[in-house]
Formats: structure tokens, C-alpha cells, sequence
């Protein structure tokens, strides 16, 4: 789980295009989205769903669904652990 | 009309009215380490196409010369051009569907080229006017004209830019900031060919 | 304004015809020129799509010369061409989109400057409003504007990425849509210092405004189409009163027509009837400002207000007053109203003349 997470970390990361950040700057549990967090917006929503196809092969089909799954890193990991 | 500030960035470096900035020639990345010694803390800048990188930071130069007393806000219009619109970030949009069978959002959403100005205007929060003309070569006569209709319906200031990168790796930016005076159209034109050659030859 | 400027429709070509006729039937009909169609989308889905059957390659040129074709206009005085498009032809991708724009242009007109502005869903718009700029100026006496741009795998795939289009024809401002259509089409008007037709309308003001706030979201405020449509108001020296119908952008995603909705009750404008036209023609892009600005001047000449295909139920915080059928009323003056991708906004309005 731990090695899921480490590579969740660098792989959005890189998706994201977040060339500032490091994954030792991603805490597990800090929220993804909003002014708290890393500040996501609804388009890096959309991109956590290209890259859940095409590093784990699962699809998501209703973004509405990403609100739960894309809180936090530890809600992510949960989910692929989950769905794969 | 009057040119108040010129700024211009390409893959060598950037420069501003006329003098270097920064060398960015030995760099594997030019536009990040002209971020980079910019020193502004903007992490979105990291999630722009080409085409906004350059312009961001050629507009963070041109910032002290914006007249102070101009309600940015309202009274600054934007006229943007290119030849090859959104080129760059359209082929790696294609690519994404093609060859990663996955297209992507976040590069879609850049594959018009008016996002520069967006991104602008979010930046600096311009609500004023904008347009991105698409010209077969930089044209300084239509520069003038559309400023000077904008100078006749209120606009105070206009920012231009010529901000191209296309697949070929061919990138610049050339951005000017016009006001209105007592100079001529013509003088202007004749200004700004002179500054393009001279960034261009350089 | 001390000048007059005049607006006239000359072409059109979309899935439900090439003459104005055919376009008012439509209309008056409540056609709607969207069909289902099989592998339009990405790994071969079904997409409602607005699309003009009888092209089969080479879509946006032959679209093109096709409006080019339906001009039958003997033009003296200065004139310039303006066109409006989002994306040219991706054809001809991975080289430049907008490389064949000039030549078939000129084909047709062969002395007068082309000039194209690409400025997402708001591009048709601006450009009529660019184009009365040049004759404000005294640059042009005439300028036709083109707006254009044709179905492709690369905007649809895109639209789907962004789950922004809708699993059957799009529903402008009802409770249940969902998302877009995508469409296609190329319209054309003319704008002149002179009164060349009875049909022909003045042009009073037109301005832009960028919501300064996401690149593809639009605000939660409607900020910029409001100060668009407050700018476009002081230029033409006329007021929320003065509108007897608005052509709104409405383009069925839930959030699009929120934010206007939002806009139109700040601006007094939620009782002004209104309609979307995304459920005749699908959103056409760079086209859209041109081909809506066309049946607003046909209402106007009609006296018509046309209903907004694929609306049942108020859907938006702020109620609208959504057309629903046909109905007849004198309209005089007219406000059309773009927003789009990069936060775009963009307005202008029309009146009859006397």
C-alpha cells in the first residue's frame, strides 16, 4: 500500500504538471482539491481520471463518482487497491 | 499611439526593451529557468502551454511600465497573433488520443490560442477587452489599427503580443505596450518592424 | 456612433440547409439539424452531432467554398473579409489550420485582406464587432464576415474528455441537460456603411470581457458577460428596456447556463425573452456568433421569436423567460451574447432601423 502511495505521488506529479512539488510534499491524507490542499481544479479532476485508465486500467465514466475517490491520496490508493 | 515597454522571449533568452534579462541558451528547460530567476511564486505557470509561458513571463517584465492611474481593470485591452495558432499543444493533443489512446483534458483545453490571454487576465485580473487574431506574418499596420479602435472606444492601454511555437520547435515572443499620444500609425508600424528585426537578428 | 453601420445575412450552410428559406422553415418548425451518429466519438461511440450530411471530406473547405458559392453580391468600395473559426482545418494539422483559409478566400474575392480571429466559442461575435470597427474607422466601407468551423474526431474527443457533451441532442437551459452538441456550419453577413437590403439591421455597440478567473470554466458569477453586456449597453446608449429578445450562447452544460442565467438577472434581463439556437445547429464554435447573429436578424425580420429546441423545465437558479413555441412579437432591438473557453464574453445589439 505504502509503495502505491509513493508512486500515486509521482505520478500525479507528473499529470498534473506539478514541476514545484516533490511526493514528500504530498502528505497521504491533505486534501487534493480546494485552497487547503494542493489546490486542484475541476481539469486536474478530469486528468486523475486519464491517468487511473491508463496506469491501473480502470475506467470512471461518471466524474461525479471523482469527488469521493480523489480526495486525498489515501482515498486514491483505496480505491485502485479496491478496483484492480 | 506610443510604445511604452517591449519585451521578447525565444529559447536563447529573454530580453526587455531591448537588453538582455536572462540567458537561457545552456538550459535544458529555457522557460523554467526563466520562471525560475523571475522569482515569482506561480505555480499554475507549470501547467501552461508554451504559448502562456511565454507570454507570462514577458508580461512580468512589462509590469513596472504599465502607467500607474490606468484602471488595468476595465481599460486594458488585449491583441494577441499568431500564424500557427495553438499548433504546439494541438499535435501533442493528437498524440494523447493516438499514440496514448487517452486524449487529454488538460492539454485540450489549451489547444486554442486565446488561452494566453486568458491566462493573463486570470493572473493579473483583467477584465477588459481581448482578441487573438491568427496573421500570415507579424503585421504591425493591423497592431495599430485595432489599438487605435480600441483608443477610440475607451480602452487607456492595449498589450499586443506575437507569441508563436510551433512543432518545428520554432518559439518567440514579442510583447509591446501601446498607449494613446499624438504619434502617428505610421511611426508606430515603422517602430515596430525595427523592433522584431532587431530581437529576431540578435 | 455617429455612422451608421449596417448588418446583412448573406449565407449559410448547416445540416438543415444552404438558403435562409430553408433555415426559417426550420425554425418555424422546430427542426432541429441534430442526428444520432455511430463512431462520431472516441473508440467508436455514438454521438449526436449537427453535421452536414452532404460532405463527406475535407469538411471546412468545402464548407467554405460552399457559403462562398451561395454570395451572389456585387461589392464596390474598400472591402476586407473577416473570418471567425476556432480551430481552421485540422486536416491540415500536424502544419498550420488556418493555411487554407486565405487562398480559398480569395478565390472568391481576390483583392480584399483577410483577416482571421480565432478566439474560442466567442470568435463570431468579436468578429462582427471588429468588422464595425473598421468602418467606424473609415479603414473598410464593407466587410464580410465569415464564421466557420466543421465537425472533427479532435474537438469531439476533446468535448469528451471534458465529459462536456451530452448523450443525446443537447437541452439549452432545461433542468435535465447535461452537456453540448457539437455542430457545424458556415455563415456569412455582410457589414456595410450602406443600407443594401430591406432585412438589413443597425449595428448600435458590441464589446468583449474576459471573466479573468478559470480558462475553461466560466465563473460562478457571470462577471465578465455581465460587464460585457454593461459596456455594450453604455456604447449603444441603451438599456435592459430597450431589448425585446435576446439570442443567448446556451450551450447546455450545466454550468455554462447557470452562469448566464446569473448574468441575465443581473443585468434585468431574466424577463426579456430569450432563446438558445445550440438545439438547431448544435454549438458550432467560431461559426455560432455568426450563424445566431443571421436567424436573430430573420426574427427581427420576420417579427418572430423561435422556440429553444430541447427546453421543458426551468433548470437555472435564475428563471429566464426561454421561448417555447412560436410566437409573433414587433422586435426592434436585439442583444446577442457569447461566452467562451480562455473566459470569454461577448455581446452586441442590433436594431431596426427608424
Amino acid at each position: 500500500m505504502s509503495d502505491l502511495k509513493e508512486n500515486l505521488k509521482a505520478q500525479i506529479i507528473e499529470q498534473l504538471n506539478l514541476e514545484d512539488l516533490t511526493p514528500a510534499d504530498i502528505q497521504d491524507d491533505a486534501p487534493l482539491f480546494g485552497d487547503q490542499g494542493l489546490g486542484l481544479d475541476s481539469i486536474d479532476a478530469l486528468e486523475f481520471i486519464v491517468l487511473l485508465d491508463s496506469n491501473y486500467g480502470i475506467k470512471i465514466t461518471d466524474p461525479s463518482q471523482g469527488k469521493e475517490i480523489f480526495q486525498s491520496v489515501n482515498t486514491l490508493a483505496d480505491f485502485i487497491s479496491k478496483n484492480q | 499611439m506610443k510604445v511604452l515597454a517591449h519585451s521578447y522571449v525565444c529559447p536563447k533568452g529573454v530580453k526587455l526593451n531591448g537588453e538582455p534579462v536572462f540567458d537561457t541558451q545552456a538550459e535544458e528547460n529555457p522557460l523554467k529557468s526563466a520562471y525560475q530567476q523571475l522569482g515569482v511564486e506561480y505555480p499554475k505557470f507549470y501547467k501552461m502551454d508554451v504559448l502562456s509561458k511565454m507570454a507570462f513571463i514577458g508580461t512580468e517584465l512589462l509590469l513596472p511600465f504599465f502607467p500607474a492611474g490606468t484602471d488595468l481593470e476595465n481599460d486594458l485591452s488585449l491583441i494577441f497573433a499568431n500564424t500557427s495558432s495553438s499548433q504546439h499543444t494541438d499535435n501533442l493533443f493528437v498524440d494523447s488520443y493516438e499514440k496514448l489512446n487517452n486524449p487529454s483534458p488538460s492539454l485540450f483545453v489549451y489547444t486554442l490560442p486565446n488561452i494566453v490571454t486568458g491566462e493573463l487576465c486570470i493572473r493579473h485580473k483583467w477584465y477588459g477587452e481581448n482578441c487573438f487574431f491568427i496573421e500570415e506574418q507579424f503585421n504591425p499596420k493591423n497592431y495599430a489599427a485595432w489599438a487605435q479602435s480600441g483608443f477610440s472606444k475607451g480602452n487607456a492601454l492595449c498589450l499586443c503580443g506575437w507569441v508563436e511555437a510551433k512543432t518545428n520547435g520554432e518559439q518567440e515572443c514579442f510583447l509591446f505596450l501601446l498607449s494613446p499620444s499624438d504619434k502617428t500609425e505610421h511611426t508606430i508600424e515603422i517602430e515596430l518592424s525595427t523592433l522584431i528585426k532587431q530581437y529576431r537578428n540578435e | 456612433m455617429n455612422k451608421s453601420v449596417y448588418i446583412h445575412y448573406l449565407s449559410l450552410v448547416t445540416p438543415l440547409g444552404n438558403t435562409v428559406e430553408q433555415h426559417l422553415e426550420a425554425f418555424k418548425t422546430g427542426t432541429s439539424g441534430i442526428r444520432m451518429t455511430e463512431h462520431a466519438g472516441f473508440q467508436g461511440t455514438r454521438l449526436p452531432l449537427a453535421k452536414r450530411t452532404e460532405i463527406t471530406a475535407n469538411r471546412y473547405d468545402n464548407l467554405l467554398r460552399e457559403a462562398l458559392e451561395n454570395v451572389h453580391i456585387t461589392l464596390t468600395g474598400k472591402t476586407a473579409v473577416i473570418v471567425s473559426s476556432t480551430k481552421g482545418n485540422l486536416d491540415l494539422l500536424p502544419g498550420d489550420t488556418f493555411s487554407s483559409t486565405h487562398a480559398i478566400i480569395n478565390q472568391f474575392f481576390p483583392e480584399a485582406p483577410v483577416v482571421i480571429i480565432s478566439n474560442a466559442c466567442i470568435s463570431g461575435v468579436i468578429a462582427i464587432n471588429t468588422a464595425a470597427d473598421y468602418l467606424l474607422s473609415d479603414t473598410y466601407d464593407q466587410v464580410l464576415v465569415i464564421g466557420i468551423d466543421a465537425v472533427s474526431e479532435f474537438v469531439s474527443y476533446g468535448f469528451q474528455s471534458l465529459f462536456a457533451l451530452s448523450g443525446e441532442a443537447c437541452k439549452p437551459f432545461d433542468k435535465n441537460r447535461n452537456g453540448t452538441t457539437l455542430g457545424e456550419g458556415c455563415g456569412i453577413v455582410l457589414v456595410s456603411n450602406q443600407k443594401l437590403h430591406d432585412h438589413a439591421v443597425v449595428y448600435k455597440g458590441g464589446s468583449s470581457s474576459n471573466d479573468a478567473n478559470h480558462i475553461s470554466g466560466p465563473s460562478r458569477t457571470g462577471e465578465g458577460l455581465v460587464r460585457s453586456i454593461e459596456k455594450t449597453f453604455k456604447r449603444s446608449g441603451l438599456n435592459a428596456s430597450d431589448i425585446d429578445f435576446i439570442s443567448a450562447h446556451g450551450t447546455a452544460t450545466v454550468f455554462n447556463d447557470e452562469m448566464e442565467s446569473i448574468a441575465f438577472g443581473r443585468t434585468q434581463l431574466n424577463e426579456v425573452p430569450l432563446n438558445s439556437m445550440k438545439g438547431y445547429f448544435g454549438h458550432t464554435l467560431g461559426a455560432a456568433g455568426i450563424l445566431e447573429t443571421i436567424m436573430s436578424i430573420v426574427s427581427m425580420e420576420e417579427n418572430l421569436l423561435f422556440p429553444n429546441i430541447g427546453f421543458s423545465e426551468t433548470g437555472t437558479s435564475v428563471p429566464l423567460n426561454i421561448i417555447q413555441k412560436l410566437e409573433s412579437k414587433e422586435l426592434k432591438t436585439v442583444l446577442k451574447t457569447a461566452s467562451g473557453f480562455g473566459g470569454g464574453n461577448a455581446s452586441l445589439i442590433l436594431q431596426k432601423e427608424g
